[in-house]
């Protein structure tokens, strides 16, 4: 019975070589997403600007970042409520690249995501994507909603 | 008997008369020496110096679940692949997908197999046998079977005249599922027929958790239900085989229509109100999939002294369709006037054949030639796009030698060339070209996305071969080396898709230019029986120099809702594990039996583990059985995963126990057998790495509660 002892022995060596072998690690870390405004549930105001701001990480290099912002009435489908005179679901879907690209930490703070006069009431999903220079992604959700009652947020700096 | 190596499964394999194997039936003459007594699972085994497992009736029958995927990851080294309760596709050694191939009365089994939530197509009951080859098997089967094969088979007809059949009845309590199947057939003379149906009526599953998480989402389980993954299942089946003198043929043609709900929270933007119980656990609404799988095949056999001819032809036409309620995110885009909420269709229409002549010279060698053509053929619908309308064409040639120098040695290798030609049409997307116009992009983008697919003409030419020698220095010892070159042609998906997959949620884009999947594997295995104990180790590495996967691209997709864009990308990877059981019969009737089995996969480009890796895993089986029933308990631990590829989360390790029993009533009458079996007992929540739902947080089904109900029957006629 000399065989088996010596056959299990030739595998656990070769798996141990292989793991030896192995221990240089490439990046499949995601970045983190730290969303502080706008949060779940608020309330956005048609015709103005989105208070956007959020802290990204990485434990390499930051990527680049993309925001989308589409309607969720209905439930995806898309019917269109007919009273309502020319008003159009808004969409939304923009990357940066520069302002994060390279760091390891980046604050993000803007109101470059306009929501026109034109847009139409109702429940969004704000979406955003965030990407290490590996190609690690990483994306939260929250439900947002567009009304023109809606206050402008106000400012805390 | 015993070939403990795993669970007390292998000692029960169906034993069949050396004279009739239909399944290898081209080698069948040479056999003549054999002792009549031994199993067919042994000498697959003992001949292939591939390492094989035979999963016979008993084996299929005491680990029923209602999905054959299921039921052969008891053997170590496959695993399963689920898409919820109902469906699953098959892994073997940490390749799935299009690197597994299936085969069926001796034809290659080809439906949507590239995509993640598509399952294998075949009636669970109509399965007599199944031969599991771990390891490159290129050389017999063409593309595709780089990390394995899996045949199954038809036993042979019963030697006396006479009419048969079966009723089974099977409940499982996890999704509410009743099947049921009744096979009528007769053997009269030269001729044997089995007519088969089969129903499966499965409900919502049942997990033991109360919410699930997606897209960061919180989203409520009500009832512990996971809404709308019900279904349902139709099969049919007709069977005719003609044996006289040196003559053999078989006929077959079988129908499964499976239809299965998706989990509306995994399925496009989550949305708490959509996953509201409505009440009916067992309807599949919007969004759900149907797929139905024609076969059809024939089989001719002539045998002339020393030499032997067989000629395989088969069609086959599986129709996808995948619905949910019509959705766009291009507002020029109208709803279709027919079945707006039809968003996917896939037919694929394949044409086989495939002759192989046989030639024994001498008791010490045997020589076989081959020549497999196919020709597959995929057309498309519906209001979405994935997948573009393609045609493929693949011819192999294959030379194959076995040597048996003595009763314990025997050397066998191969060599087979493949040439592939895949044609695959262009598709423009004018809604999309008008969307992008709309939101700003320039011309130039507008146009270079407007064309869905490219137009893309590429031919293949592969060259595969193995070689390998087994070894029984003595009765008790077997040894056995084997290595392999394997290949794959690239899928059109891999080639020339271009979209969101709705079960991804990823932009994945195909590479027009990417050359084939090639690899290297070298397998070694040894298995020792003695006086009721058996120790079983099979190591494996595989090398691939160009191992296709989809690669972050890091770029962001201009479709709407999508993250960055993946290509399908080729790297280097190395593949390396092995399996190790070991088996004791104790006090007559006792038993213990315990597998391990280990993974390491790397993308040696991107320096991280390959995507559906399975995790390291072993199991404990502890038997009785008695002359009319028997029992076993199962401790089945799961190590955790963490080595994964990027955008791929780990999973958590679990330690799971299952008990299973089998009783026959009335031995003598009827033989009636009934097989009870608990999965899960203590109904803990876990994850399957490997699952479909596994990146939507849904654990794997909770406790489950099943009963299996056979009652044979057989009249003699003269």
């Amino acid at each position: 019975m000399k065989t088996p002892i010596f056959s299990i022995y030739i595998c656990l060596t070769i798996m141990a070589g292989i793991l030896v072998a192995s221990c240089d690690k490439g990046d499949n870390v995601k970045p983190v997403i730290n969303l502080i405004e706008p949060e779940e549930g608020d309330v956005l105001q048609i015709g103005g600007d989105v208070h956007f701001e959020m802290k990204l990480s990485d434990d390499v290099a930051l990527g680049s970042y993309k925001v989308d912002i589409h309607h969720n009435f209905d439930n995806h489908g898309h019917e269109k409520s007919g009273e309502e005179t020319e008003t159009v679901p808004f969409e939304f879907s923009r990357e940066w690249v520069e302002d994060i690209a390279g760091k390891k930490n980046a604050t993000v703070h803007h109101h470059e995501i306009v929501i026109p006069e034109n847009a139409t009431e109702g429940a969004y999903h704000l979406m955003v994507y965030c990407t290490d220079a590996a190609g690690n992604e990483a994306y939260v959700t929250v439900n947002v909603e567009l009304s023109h009652e809606g206050e402008e947020h106000e400012h805390d700096e | 008997m015993r070939i403990g190596h795993i669970a007390v499964v292998f000692c029960l394999f169906c034993l069949l008369r050396v004279n009739a194997q239909e399944t290898d039936s081209i080698r069948t003459f040479h056999l003549n020496g054999v002792d009549i007594s031994e199993s067919y699972g042994q000498f697959v085994r003992r001949r292939s110096a591939l390492e094989v497992n035979v999963a016979g009736h008993d084996f299929l029958r005491e680990h029923f679940t209602g999905n054959l995927v299921q039921t052969l990851e008891h053997i170590p080294g496959v695993h399963s692949m689920d898409i919820g309760s109902g469906f699953s596709k098959p892994v073997i050694r940490g390749m799935g997908f299009n690197r597994i191939s299936v085969t069926e009365n001796g034809i290659k089994q080809e439906g949507q197999q590239w995509g993640a939530d598509h399952g294998l197509e075949t009636d669970v009951f109509d399965v007599e046998c199944v031969v599991v080859r771990k390891g490159p098997a290129s050389l017999l089967y063409g593309s595709d079977a780089m990390g394995g094969a899996i045949e199954i088979m038809r036993l042979p007809p019963p030697s006396e005249n006479q009419i048969f059949g079966e009723a089974l009845l099977s409940g499982r309590s996890v999704n509410g599922a009743i099947a049921e199947s009744l096979m009528l057939g007769f053997k009269k003379d030269a001729w044997h027929v089995k007519a088969r149906y089969s129903g499966q009526d499965f409900g919502d599953y049942r997990i033991p958790a109360d919410t699930v998480v997606y897209l960061t989402q919180l989203l409520p389980i009500y009832g512990r239900r996971l809404k709308n993954t019900a279904g349902f299942e139709r099969d049919a089946s007709l069977y005719a085989g003609y044996r006289k003198g040196a003559y053999r043929s078989h006929y077959a043609v079988s129908n499964v229509y499976q239809k299965s709900g998706f989990f509306a929270g995994a399925h496009g933007i989550p949305d708490a109100s959509r996953l509201q119980d409505d009440g009916n656990p067992r309807n599949a609404e919007l969004p759900f999939s149907t797929v139905n799988h024609l076969k059809a095949s024939v089989q001719q056999q002539y045998t002339a002294g020393n030499l032997s001819v067989r000629l395989d032809a088969g069609y086959q036409n599986n129709h996808r369709e995948e619905w949910s309620l019509f959705h766009t995110h291009y507002g020029t885009q109208p709803a279709p006037e027919h079945d707006p909420d039809k968003e996917l269709v896939f037919r694929l229409q394949t044409y086989s054949l495939s002759a192989r002549a046989q030639w024994t010279p001498s008791p010490v060698w045997a020589h076989t030639v081959g020549w497999d053509v196919q020709h597959q053929r995929n057309r498309i619908a519906g209001y979405s796009f994935l997948l573009p309308e393609y045609r493929r064409f693949s011819a192999g040639l294959l030379w194959l030698s076995e040597w048996h120098p003595s009763g314990n040695l025997s050397v066998s290798g191969g060599i087979r060339y493949d040439e592939g030609r895949m044609n695959i049409a262009a598709y423009a997307d004018a809604y999309l070209a008008t969307y992008l116009a709309e939101r700003g992009y320039s011309d130039e983008t507008a146009t270079a996305y407007r064309w869905r697919s490219y137009p893309v003409r590429r031919r293949f030419g592969n060259l595969s071969g193995s070689l390998g020698v087994v070894w029984n220095p003595a009765g008790e010892h077997r040894l056995k080396a084997n290595i392999g070159r394997s290949f794959r042609l690239p899928g059109a998906n891999e080639l020339a898709s271009n979209g969101v997959h709705h079960g991804t949620f990823r932009h994945e884009q195909g590479d027009p230019s990417l050359p084939s999947e090639r690899g290297w594997q070298l397998d070694v295995s040894y298995a020792c029986e003695q006086d009721g104990l058996s120790v079983f180790v099979s190591p494996f590495v595989s090398w691939f120099g160009n191992y296709i996967y989809l690669k972050p691209s890091g770029k962001w997709s201009v479709l709407p809702h999508a993250g960055q864009v993946y290509r399908y990308t080729g790297a280097k990877a190395l593949f390396a594990g092995g399996e190790i059981a070991a088996g004791v019969d104790f006090l007559r009737c006792f038993s213990y039996n315990v597998t391990a089995e280990y993974v390491y996969t790397r993308n040696l480009d991107e320096r991280v583990a390959l995507s559906f890796s399975p995790p390291a895993s072993m199991r404990h089986v502890a038997g009785w059985k008695g002359k009319h029933a028997q029992v076993e308990a199962e401790w089945q631990a799961i190590a955790a995963q963490r080595r994964t590829a990027k955008n791929e989360d780990p999973t958590a390790g679990a330690n799971l126990f299952h008990l299973r029993t089998t009783v026959r009533i009335l031995p003598e009458k009827i033989n009636a057998e009934v097989t009870l079996s608990l999965h899960n007992l203590l109904n803990k929540k876990y994850y399957n790495h490997l699952s479909f739902y596994r990146k939507v947080e849904i654990p794997e089904p909770g406790r489950n509660f099943q009963i299996l109900l056979k009652i044979p029957f057989k009249q003699n006629i003269k």
